[in-house]
């Protein structure tokens, strides 16, 4: 028997049109955290999946204490004591705590003898037995839409351990945090650790590996090309491992040359469909070639506020200004005209149609107009050519170029075009909402560089991101939302990681 | 006034019951807009299994009321199997499906029928003969003013409804299965990552509604109608889907909106009648339910909240 | 050969006509098509009759092979023209539904639509006396105009209020039923038929017993304009920018609205064309293929255009051959039901069958498309 408490033998996973993992080895050992190391599509996702029963490899073989196993489905892995904290939480609003967690292995107690129904009342002691054994303290009958983006992540990893999960795998776990919901995730992360516990995280953060992981493996495209002991590895070599070549982790900038004011927000107020403030009493000014960005946790408003410049929302009071005009109560084709560009966070519900061609998509802000339609009638050439020129210009890549159908395109080169229309309009505001999410390592460093380019052509820029390295980086000025309020703007040189996220956090305020 | 609330109940109840199976499928995601076909098809097997057996056994065919009930929800269920097929298994749209399956249903039971008249007893008929079944009166209790009349002529049916109806209540809102439904309805993903089936649950919420709406169906043809004929497909079907939008999804308020056409229906009736009008006025009498249902809908349709992943195509490979 | 191996290239050969994408939108109707038919074949076979005989006798029926006699005054041809009048409210009903299924939004509501604006056609000009070169064109204009706002009130309903168009569309039908069935029995019934008085010849829009060549044929002259309107609505629908918005609010709303398209006015504008489609079917069928309005019916013909519609690919010309075969199992079935001693009804099972096999076109697409790459995959290991 070896010492191994999982072993990943000569895993090899394909879909159609690439293999996920070629010929993956690991083994991990009981009781360590182990990192899986990686940029996007580099393959740890597929493979942990394998691991988690939801998908079973083309070749290879698992071992689990010992043991070979296939593993057919999550019920099947979470017997085997592997529980999966996910990236993106799968978990009912409307439910609460405990309903959530206890969801599909309900506690059951008979009426009379005869009527079997779900014990919740149980069920809400044994949680929070179990959230205070674990320093994940919770109120286990609260809903799960009442709770902030690090709190029901602590559902999640309770929903694991309530099924007394050994092995726990972490699925990009601080990708929606704060730098200190972050540190306190880790120090969970630890402390399971030290209870006797096995993690697997699975990151492309190399900071968080340095700060608590025991070993690494590294994937890329698909291939294990490194197995680390984190103590005696510096981030660079493993920042090279994972990209394959030397990285440059800041963008290359001039100061900004701030000339005329192009969007002037006052006190603007914004309500949801329940009526709730979701902006509350926000105001900002961007000038002419200034990247103003706005940092915050998910679900802090920040959208709404993009959202009610583009026009998408209703704005429940206050005023919005382009180049000096109030654009508040203009329609969206308008503030188009008037000059706002809009790469929206949702791009395959709102960047765009996804049955349409690629070159209707890439037209989708224009077609109304000379060249591509006159009087009325489309002009189905000008569509042709203007797609064909974009797809070259930004390089979009798609299997029948104009033709393509933007459903069949990844996710990458959909955010490439839905850039490229954006940016083509030359508007003088533009707004990138998440520009980066589930893009590569390459293509974020591209997005970033033409985010500058169009910054020092004297465009005003609107960013907004949840990854804060990503602001640190490209951010002129930074404004910190939290709750609706924006708590803070200023310069980011004049700002440290820290000091936002504490602002992020509504721990600190002016 | 006595008949308005008899009438009333006896309307509202089978409409509630099929509104219950609504509840139940859009609840786990799936839109349903079938309901029409299911009742339909579902009482076609009720009264045909009712008018066959009295024809081979010389039976009076009001005493097999409870078979035809009985066989009125298989029939139903058997017949939304199509829908579930359709909407889970072939991913179809749901909207397209429910609406196939209505006129599926309206065609096929129509052809039967006809057909079955003609080999079975040699006549050429388009209607199976029940007759009204019995109903009864719970004295005593029918003698107190106003409330008495909800004990007066009641059809065995609607006491049937109402135990049904309390059972359906229990299932959905205090077992594991009905968690794990109003799960799949709310995020499919949530249940998917509780290794729960979501396609099973679907499916049987799916054939929950079928059986449901079989018993609406055969209640309706064995008292308003007093047989079955095409006439079955006047639209219960949407107003239950109406009543159970207006109910927000939730098994009491439903009950109230089908309380309120009951109502609509029997009172705009007994006005027609008591005001001596000529019979083409009753017509124009007929259209109340379905006025109350739109201008209800101007004032609910806003405040509503549907399920949140209902009818979108659940597809658990996507990751 | 194996059995196992056999059924696979059975399979295999079925489904390959339907592998080449360019041609699906074609090749699944089709193939539904004959699913179908067979499936009624097999229906026919249980009731102990030949359904190749009931499917010849169908064709003979509508006048596209010929019948073995005819009566006075009749041949193949009136039997043709006669199919091409009961055709065209079918034409424009189907187009209804397609206009608004490309708006992402399903019109039920085409029967109510169609009975209302027959109704006041029937009213206003049917009864008036009016000359035919006025009465003819006025039908049309109110059929459009009471059509186009009906639909209106359910873009309208939908966009204001979140009503969803099936629930509203099929209770205005039903308010409509009852209430023009009072209207008629109160106020315009004739006491013989117990349907509506006839119309003046001069308002309707077939002309009926024309004598030519010793033959007596009913000329649908609506039938040209169905195919105008066909063939207008594929251009608007393809090449015009109010075509354009209108799909991809079909599409995506989201996207849509984010691209500055004015959802609500596109909704209303797909729905006012809709509702007016529908107009015009009511006018050519109670003021064309009829005289009269029978109170307290709808036509079936709102139901069956869904069929043509999803048959036809919601495309304005593949509506045209879809309305067609309809038309063929609808008009053949009385003579196929008397000459082959089966019940007229089943040509509604049969349609019924057609549409339910539709339905799960997108399941054979998906199908196919996952054994194309089975395949590909085959190939790549074989090699």
């Amino acid at each position: 028997m070896s010492d191994y408490i999982v072993e990943m033998k000569h895993i090899t996973k394909r879909f159609p049109g690439i293999v996920a993992n070629d010929d993956v080895s690991i083994g991990i050992k009981k009781g360590e955290i182990f990192a899986l190391l990686g940029e996007n599509g580099a393959g740890k996702s597929t493979l942990m999946s394998i691991l988690g029963g939801m998908y079973e490899p083309d070749e290879g073989e698992v071992y689990i204490r010992g043991k070979k196993v296939q593993i057919s489905s999550p019920n099947h892995a979470a017997k085997l004591n592997i529980g999966m904290v996910h990236q993106h939480f799968k978990l009912v609003s409307d439910y609460t705590i405990t309903e959530n967690i206890i969801l599909g292995v309900e506690p059951i107690k008979k009426f009379a003898g005869l009527f079997p129904y779900v014990d919740i009342r149980n069920a809400n002691r044994k949680i929070e037995e179990l959230s205070k054994n674990f320093g994940l303290e919770v109120d286990p009958t609260k809903k799960i839409a009442d709770l902030t983006v690090s709190m029901q992540q602590r559902v999640e990893i309770l929903k694991v351990l309530y099924r007394e999960a050994e092995i726990l795998i972490f699925d990009e776990p601080t990708a929606v945090l704060t730098p200190q919901e972050i540190d306190f995730l880790l120090g969970i992360i630890e402390g399971l650790r030290n209870g006797g516990k096995t993690i697997i995280l699975i990151t492309h953060k190399l900071e968080e590996i340095k700060k608590v992981a025991d070993r690494c493996a590294v994937l890329n495209k698909g291939k294990l090309v490194g197995m680390l002991d984190v103590k005696e590895t510096s981030t660079k070599q493993m920042a090279q491992l994972m990209v394959g070549r030397e990285v440059n982790f800041e963008s290359d900038k001039a100061p900004a040359v701030m000339k005329e004011e192009v969007l002037k927000v006052e006190h603007l107020t914004v309500k949801n469909e329940d009526g709730f403030e979701v902006v509350k009493d926000v105001s900002f000014t961007i000038h002419s070639g200034e990247i103003f960005a706005i940092a915050g946790v998910a679900d802090n408003g920040q959208v709404e506020i993009a959202d009610a410049i583009a026009g998408l929302t209703k704005v429940n009071g206050g005023k919005i200004f382009l180049e000096g005009k109030d654009i508040t109560n203009e329609s969206i084709r308008n503030r188009t005209e008037m000059g706002i560009s809009y790469i929206p966070e949702d791009r395959q519900s709102f960047g765009l149609v996804l049955d349409f061609e690629l070159s209707t998509n890439l037209a989708l802000k224009q077609y109304y107009r000379e060249p591509l339609s006159s009087k009325g009638v489309l002009n189905k050439e000008e569509f042709e050519q203007f797609g064909s020129k974009l797809i070259d210009k930004y390089d979009i890549r798609s299997g029948q170029g104009t033709k393509t159908q933007v459903r069949s395109m990844s996710g990458g080169n959909q955010q490439k075009a839905i850039i490229a229309r954006e940016i083509e309009l030359q508007s003088p505001l533009m707004i990138f909402v998440q520009p980066t999410r589930g893009v590569d390592i390459g293509a974020i460093e591209n997005i970033h560089k033409m985010m500058i380019h169009e910054r020092d052509q004297g465009k005003a820029i609107l960013l907004i991101s949840l990854e804060l390295d990503e602001i640190m980086n490209v951010a002129d000025t930074i404004g910190v939302i939290y709750n609706g309020r924006l708590q803070k703007i200023a310069s980011s040189e004049s700002l440290t990681t820290n000091e936002v996220g504490e602002y992020m956090m509504g721990a600190k305020h002016e | 006034m006595d008949t308005i609330i008899i009438d009333g109940l006896s309307f509202a109840l089978p409409l509630f019951i099929m509104a219950i199976g609504g509840i139940y499928s859009e609840k786990s995601g799936i839109t349903n807009l079938a309901l029409e076909g299911f009742q339909g098809f579902g009482a076609f097997i009720g009264a045909l299994s009712a008018v066959l057996i009295a024809h081979a056994t010389g039976t009076d065919i009001q005493n097999l009321f409870y078979v035809s009930l009985l066989f009125a929800m298989i029939g139903g269920m058997a017949f939304s199997v199509i829908h579930a097929v359709l909407s889970i298994k072939f991913k179809a749209d749901q909207v397209i499906s429910g609406v196939v399956i209505n006129i599926l249903a309206l065609a096929l039971t129509t052809f039967l029928t006809t057909q079955i008249n003609a080999i079975v007893f040699g006549a050429a008929s388009d209607k199976f003969r029940l007759g009204v079944s019995e109903r009864f009166t719970i004295e005593g209790l029918a003698n107190i003013p106003v409330i008495g009349a909800v004990f007066t002529n009641v059809y065995p049916f609607e006491v049937i409804i109402i135990v049904i109806a309390f059972f359906a209540w229990y299932l959905l809102y205090k077992t594991k299965f009905g968690m794990r439904l109003r799960a799949s309805g709310e995020n499919p993903h949530s249940v998917d990552a509780a290794g729960v089936n979501v396609s099973k649950i679907r499916f049987s919420a799916v054939l929950i509604s079928g059986l449901l709406s079989g018993l609406g169906g055969i209640c309706f043809a064995y008292s308003i109608s007093a047989n079955f004929s095409s006439n079955i497909y006047m639209g219960y079907g949407f107003l239950a889907i109406a009543a159970l939008i207006f109910g927000n999804w939730r098994i009491l308020p439903t009950l109230a909106a089908c309380l309120l056409f009951g109502f609509a229906k029997s009172g705009g009736a007994f006005i027609a009648q008591s005001m001596a009008l000529p019979s083409s006025f009753t017509d124009l009498f007929m259209i109340l339910p379905y006025v109350l249902t739109l201008l209800l809908l101007i004032f609910f349709s806003k405040s509503n909240r549907a399920p949140r992943a209902l009818g979108e195509i659940y597809d658990k490979g996507k990751r | 050969m194996s059995k196992d191996k056999k059924i696979k290239s059975l399979r295999y050969n079925l489904i390959r006509p339907m592998s080449n994408e360019k041609w699906q939108p074609i090749s699944i109707p089709i193939v539904s098509i004959l699913i179908s038919f067979i499936a009624a074949a097999i229906v026919i076979l249980l009731i102990g009759k030949n359904p190749l005989q009931a499917f010849y006798n169908l064709f003979q029926g509508a006048g596209i092979l010929p019948k073995p006699s005819y009566a006075g005054y009749k041949s193949m041809l009136t039997d043709f023209l006669s199919l091409l009048n009961a055709m065209t409210p079918l034409v424009f009903a189907s187009l209804a539904v397609a206009v608004a299924f490309k708006a992402g939004l399903f019109n039920i509501g085409v029967s109510g639509q169609m009975l209302v604006s027959g109704f006041l056609a029937t009213i206003v000009v049917g009864y008036s006396g009016l000359d035919a070169i006025i009465a003819k064109p006025l039908v049309l204009v109110i059929g459009m105009v009471a059509g186009g706002l009906m639909g209106g009130l359910v873009g309208w309903l939908k966009y204001k209020f979140n009503i969803n168009e099936v629930v509203s569309t099929i209770m205005l039908n039903y308010i409509a039923q009852y209430v023009i069935s009072f209207f008629i029995q109160m106020y315009y019934i004739d006491p013989v038929s117990r349907q509506s008085k006839y119309i003046s010849e001069a308002a309707r829009l077939t002309l009926v017993n024309v004598e030519i060549a010793n033959l007596k044929m009913d000329i649908p002259l609506g039938f040209i304009l169905a195919i105008i309107i066909a063939i207008l609505l594929k251009f608007v629908m393809d090449k015009t920018v109010v075509g354009f918005e209108i799909k991809a609010v079909g599409s995506n709303r989201n996207a849509a609205k984010y691209a500055g398209i004015n959802v609500g006015r596109n909704t209303v504008l797909a729905m006012v064309i809709s509702g007016g489609l529908a107009g015009l079917a009511g006018v050519t069928y109670y003021l064309g293929y009829f005289s009269s309005i029978q109170p307290k019916v709808l036509s079936s013909i709102g139901f069956d255009s869904i069929a043509v519609s999803l048959l036809g690919n919601s495309h304005p010309i593949g509506v045209i051959f879809s309305s067609f075969l309809i038309s063929i199992i609808d008009q053949g079935s009385t003579y196929m039901s008397s000459q082959a001693g089966i019940r007229q009804e089943i040509s509604s099972v049969i349609i019924g069958l057609i549409l339910l096999f539709s339905a799960c076109g997108a399941y054979l697409k998906h199908k196919v498309s996952r054994l194309k790459e089975k395949e590909v995959d085959q190939k790549e290991s074989e090699s």
